[in-house]
């Protein structure tokens, strides 16, 4: 007996007939029993990041496949049939327009879905619902999430320190003084990167060129693969031509993951040197709250 | 035994390849420099100061170098050899390429190609797979034509690896005797260790990325010390060595040297059971094909009902580990990408299947209620039955009502407070980030511990590397 999901069947919508806020309230409301974070849970909106207790909704990497299935559980589509993906294997396939079913997400088609706000993108990219830029307007790129975030957790582990600072004493006081000096010049660091569109693309250009790189690692080692093919092909030794062929197709998995990633990464390089208000609007929140706790630091240190 | 005909073949190979030997290296200066646009940090002095010490020793030479791209022997050539030296024939090492990797690439016209180049690059095919008679007589006389050209004065440049290091690191403590075998055939040689690695490179790839730059380090020793009758111990003194060198090259590196991640699971989280029966192991087959590729499926699946719930808990916490440590070397994987990771929980390997990466794993605190496990890329040694390794960890309960992110902080800076005399307390020390990955600051500068955080349920963990 195959092993049967313990909650209540719920009553999926086709993502056609609701609009936009809507399903963003009911992706928020399904991810629920996943958040540790009840309070950030409970005032979420678009662009409350999944993951993370400082902003976040504290839901954890054990639970991060859920949150997709989550979604799928509760939409219909007409994204249903399976077609080959042009210059795709065997076992790559798209979905186009078919008869209203169940919602499927294909493996890496989330990568940059860590908001409701980027899921319901996500979801209007890919056809399963139709585009509302009103609403996209207000939704902040992944990029911007986590540059955003990062800067949260770096305020937050400022103000850690901070905390601290008065109950030390002594060599203790000394060092904590030193990390503290530290730690102000990397906020700053960051808060005039973030000020500057380009400042930040450019620090996000270092990931997608590390992703180019291993890329184009891999697509060398196919080319040896198909050589050792070719000059083994001409012998007579089979058994050696299919561990090759084996192998080729292991190589040629890595590099459509490595593909993937790499789209990843130019779409986040790319999204950080634009700016939308909403982006703007989050960026001038947390360079204000770190210019106070800064300000803080530097008396104290 | 070589036979005679083995034996007029290395000696007219020897003769073609020192006639040879000027076009072949000015072949190899235009490839480096023009094709692939590499670079070689202070070449002269690294030159200089291993010619003072060659010259010292007119005797054979066995060259020992870490082994991270296809490419590898073209480069230390390159790095030690001057061209001013190329006619000093006697020193141009004699190298063991793998036979399958090199003889048969291409079509006709390009394999020849290539073997006439491996043949003046003075080559000695192995074949280091397949215990067959043949394999095996293949080995042994490729072993015998390099004991040949050692006691005839010569140099022989071997992997001491034998294969590219999967995660780019070479690791000192595991070493193989193949090296030990030979210098005990010529004890009067020396090991001319070198440790050459792109500043870049951080993993193992085909070929270095263009424009690299590349630093190397080196130290001559003798093959066989008095006492040393072994090959183990030889080999382990020849890794140790080696050991030491990339030490020394690291010490000058921006990258991260340690990389190690952990992850710690909760087996008796609610929201652990939801998508699997903890006793009967059955499973929502969309949810599973979501974290385990088919091979980990297959595993999963021959597992008895009853142990399969803590073996899908394991791959997750072995990827979650494997996805930290090589987050801190600056492969950040997209969210949710848990098939980009493959944990082999027999080997204890992870490989990251979008780059050619292996990770090993060990689990550490592992009872009914939780699992822990530690992942480590470069920098230090995962641990043996015998050997403790060099990542300290720590498993605690999070305190009712304390926020775990905070507590695991606490947890980790303890730790590292409690593992060092130098450090007064952990107040002294303090959380940071750096690249997206927790950093810990000693001084107001981040140090390269590899620090590694995690927390499910009631549990908090975290690792750092002592090495």
């Amino acid at each position: 007996m195959a092993f049967k999901r313990k909650e209540a069947v719920i009553e999926a919508t086709d993502l056609n007939t609701i609009s936009a806020d809507e399903a963003e309230r009911r992706i928020i409301a399904g991810v629920k029993k996943y958040a540790t974070n009840e309070a950030n849970w409970s005032k979420a909106d678009a662009n409350t990041p999944y993951l993370g207790y400082i902003i976040g909704m504290g839901i954890e990497s054990s639970n991060l496949a859920d949150i997709t299935m989550s979604i799928e559980r509760q939409f219909l589509t007409k994204k249903t049939r399976r077609a080959p993906l042009p210059g795709g294997g065997a076992n790559d396939f798209i979905l186009e327009d078919g008869e209203l079913g169940k919602l499927r997400i294909l493996e890496g088609q989330d990568a940059l879905a860590a908001t409701p706000g980027l899921s319901l993108k996500m979801l209007m990219d890919l056809g399963h619902m139709p585009k509302d830029d009103a609403y996209l307007g207000k939704v902040v790129s992944f990029a911007y999430i986590a540059a955003v975030g990062d800067g949260y957790k770096l305020n937050d582990a400022l103000r850690k320190v901070l905390a601290k600072m008065d109950k030390l004493s002594g060599p203790e006081r000394e060092e904590a003084a030193l990390n503290l000096k530290s730690m102000v010049e990397q906020a700053k660091t960051y808060s005039a990167q973030l000020a500057e569109p380009a400042a930040l693309a450019s620090a996000r250009q270092k990931t997608f060129q590390n992703d180019q790189s291993a890329h184009d690692a891999l697509a060398k080692e196919l080319s040896i693969v198909l050589d050792k093919i070719k000059g083994a092909s001409s012998g007579s030794d089979a058994s050696r031509v299919a561990s090759l062929r084996s192998e080729e197709a292991e190589v040629r998995t890595r590099l459509k993951m490595a593909a993937a990633k790499l789209n990843v990464s130019r779409e986040v390089a790319a999204q950080a040197g634009r700016r939308t208000a909403a982006e703007q609007a989050k960026v001038d929140e947390i360079r204000r709250l770190l210019s106070e706790t800064i300000a803080q630091a530097e008396k104290a240190a | 035994m070589l036979s005679d005909k083995d034996l007029a073949g290395l000696r007219t190979q020897q003769f073609w390849s020192a006639a040879l030997s000027l076009p072949v290296y000015a072949f190899v200066l235009a490839a480096t420099r023009l094709r692939f646009g590499y670079r070689f940090k202070d070449l002269k002095a690294f030159q200089r100061a291993v010619w003072k010490e060659l010259d010292a020793h007119p005797g054979p030479v066995i060259w020992a170098a870490n082994h991270l791209t296809l490419i590898d022997s073209f480069l230390v050539f390159r790095a030690v050899f001057p061209y001013s030296r190329a006619w000093s024939f006697r020193r141009i090492p004699w190298s063991t390429p793998e036979y399958r990797n090199y003889y048969h690439l291409g079509g006709p016209v390009r394999q020849r190609l290539i073997r006439a180049l491996l043949y003046l690059c003075r080559c000695i095919p192995f074949l280091r797979e397949g215990e067959d008679e043949a394999s095996v007589r293949w080995r042994d006389a490729a072993f015998e034509k390099c004991v040949w050209v050692l006691r005839r004065g010569g140099s022989i440049f071997v992997y001491p690896e034998a294969g590219r290091a999967r995660n780019g690191w070479f690791e000192a403590r595991r070493p193989k005797d193949f090296l030990g075998r030979m210098a005990l055939e010529a004890p009067e040689a020396r090991f001319l260790c070198v440790y050459l690695r792109g500043e870049s490179q951080a993993y193992t790839t085909a070929e270095p990325r263009r424009g690299e730059r590349f630093r190397m380090e080196f130290a001559l020793t003798p093959a066989v010390l008095p006492g040393e009758t072994s090959p183990r111990q030889i080999s382990e003194r020849l890794f140790s060595e080696l050991g030491r060198l990339q030490d020394r090259w690291w010490r000058g590196s921006r990258l991260r040297r340690n990389c190690g991640g952990n992850d710690v699971v909760d087996l008796r989280s609610p929201r652990l059971t939801e998508n699997m029966d903890p006793r009967s192991g059955e499973a929502d087959q969309e949810w599973l094909q979501r974290h385990l590729t088919a091979k980990e499926r297959d595993y999963l699946a021959a597992q008895p009902a009853e142990k399969r719930f803590a073996t899908f808990w394991k791959f997750f916490a072995a990827k979650e580990a494997a996805h930290k440590a090589l987050a801190q070397a600056g492969l950040v994987l997209p969210l949710g990408a848990f098939l980009a990771l493959e944990a082999d929980l027999f080997r204890r390997k992870v490989a990251y299947r979008a780059g050619d990466v292996q990770l090993d794993i060990a689990f550490t605190a592992e009872d009914e209620d939780k699992l822990h496990c530690v992942a480590v890329l470069r920098g230090g040694y995962i641990g043996d039955d015998h050997n403790p390794g060099d990542v300290l960890w720590k498993v605690a309960e999070v305190p009712s009502g304390r926020a775990a992110g905070e507590f695991v902080r606490e947890l980790c800076l303890s730790l590292i407070a409690e593992s060092s005399d130098d450090i007064p307390s952990p107040d002294a020390l303090a959380f940071g980030e750096q690249d997206g990955a927790p950093v810990v600051l000693r001084r107001g500068k981040p140090a390269d511990w590899g620090v590694s955080l995690s927390h499910c349920g009631r549990y908090a963990a975290c690792s750092f590397m002592i090495s």
